[in-house]
């Protein structure tokens, strides 16, 4: 499916007509759309599928030293320095999502056991 | 999350004439093409003034993989092309033919068609902002001198004795980027929400995450909607990653009664 952005932000602007990935799919399809009632669903497919979702924030502790770890990581001078040349050149790189995955990964996913193996495997 | 869907009593029996059913449709609309679940044709039910959107399934223990979630995402964007569509969550399945029609169109023709009639002239658009880490933490700690202070008085040392002091740090960008959050999720619905006929705003707290919304916007308008969010990401260049998928069939806004409490 054919992404396109545009505009004078278009680093920080994805636009695409339809879900791209897995992970969106999933939103969209599972979690939305209508349902119709067990008594006229005679019969649905005979599966479990397990949405992973990381990103959830949890008040603890232990996500406190992890903030407190990121802002003790981070480089304000070169933070700036990044910032500036990304809106200067109008380029960050990689062009995609790679750089707003943090401190947890975004692993959101759905598999169903054997499925998962076999076509993880072959699409990356 | 955990989304287990169960089966009815019966539906380990193989059932040679399932009807796996994507969506709903008026009757007039173009035929369906397009590959769907199990690599099976896709091809219109008709009743009536409606169509189903539906695919033969050998039995009704179909195993779904990613490419059968893919395809029926992909069969509601053709559909959605050609005209409206009532997107069916994934999943159903019903016996035979005649289920489908005596069991979901024919009795609910008149709720169906008031749905259709509803989402006219209408498609949901998506959107996903992301903060950019490094940016947000960096305000962070340049607007709090708290924040900036404890963080001096923390670097480089992972012992106990900076334990009580990183604690304290963490909680306070947590607090920080909480507020942040609060304040941009406004502003950018603030500017979004107005095009829109109806928001659903996800309120589930994702690290990171600045906004997931989904919005029923008129055909005509996703322009403008187009045009206020490369406003929006200029705005925020640097700081938000947007991600704006559609346009896309209403899947956030479509509901039936339930049998229940009919």
């Amino acid at each position: 499916m054919a992404i396109a952005t545009h505009g004078t932000a278009s680093n920080y602007l994805q636009r695409a007509p339809s879900p791209s990935g897995l992970a969106d799919v999933v939103d969209l399809i599972l979690d939305k759309g209508l349902v119709i009632d067990a008594y006229v669903r005679i019969a649905v497919i005979g599966i479990e599928l397990i949405t992973i979702d990381a990103r959830i924030v949890i008040a603890s502790v232990d996500t406190y030293l992890r903030f407190a770890e990121a802002v003790n990581r981070l480089d304000l001078t070169q933070t700036e320095a990044a910032g500036l040349k990304e809106l200067r050149d109008g380029s960050d790189g990689n062009g995609g999502d790679g750089k707003s995955k943090g401190m947890v990964e975004g692993a959101k996913e759905a598999f169903s056991s054997d499925d998962r193996k076999k076509e993880d495997a072959g699409r990356g | 999350m955990t989304v287990q869907i169960s089966r009815s009593p019966g539906a380990d029996q193989a059932s040679a004439n399932g009807v796996y059913c994507y969506g709903i449709t008026w009757a007039t609309a173009a035929p369906p093409r397009g590959e769907g679940v199990g690599g099976k044709v896709v091809a219109a039910v008709r009743d009536g003034e409606l169509a189903a959107l539906t695919s033969p399934v050998e039995s009704t223990k179909v195993r779904a993989k990613r490419r059968d979630l893919l395809n029926h995402s992909e069969v509601l964007a053709a559909a959605l092309e050609r005209g409206t569509v009532l997107p069916l969550r994934f999943g159903v399945v019903f016996e035979n033919e005649a289920a489908l029609v005596e069991g979901f169109l024919r009795s609910r023709q008149e709720e169906l068609a008031a749905l259709l009639r509803k989402f006219e002239g209408k498609v949901e658009l998506t959107v996903r902002a992301q903060y950019e880490e490094n940016a947000i933490l960096a305000e962070i700690v340049q607007a709090n001198p708290r924040i900036a202070q404890l963080r001096e008085q923390t670097r480089g040392g992972q012992d106990a004795a900076t334990y009580p002091l990183r604690a304290e740090l963490g909680e306070r960008v947590a607090d920080e980027l909480q507020r942040r959050t609060e304040r941009d999720r406004k502003a950018l619905l603030d500017r979004l929400s107005p095009l829109a006929v109806d928001t659903e705003v996800d309120r589930e707290r994702i690290e990171h995450q600045a906004l997931r919304a989904s919005f029923l916007v008129k055909r005509r308008d996703v322009t403008a909607f187009d045009d206020v969010m490369d406003e929006l990401a200029g705005t925020h260049a640097g700081r938000i990653r947007f991600k704006y998928v559609g346009p896309l069939a209403p899947h956030s806004f479509v509901s039936v009664t339930p049998l229940e409490s009919r």
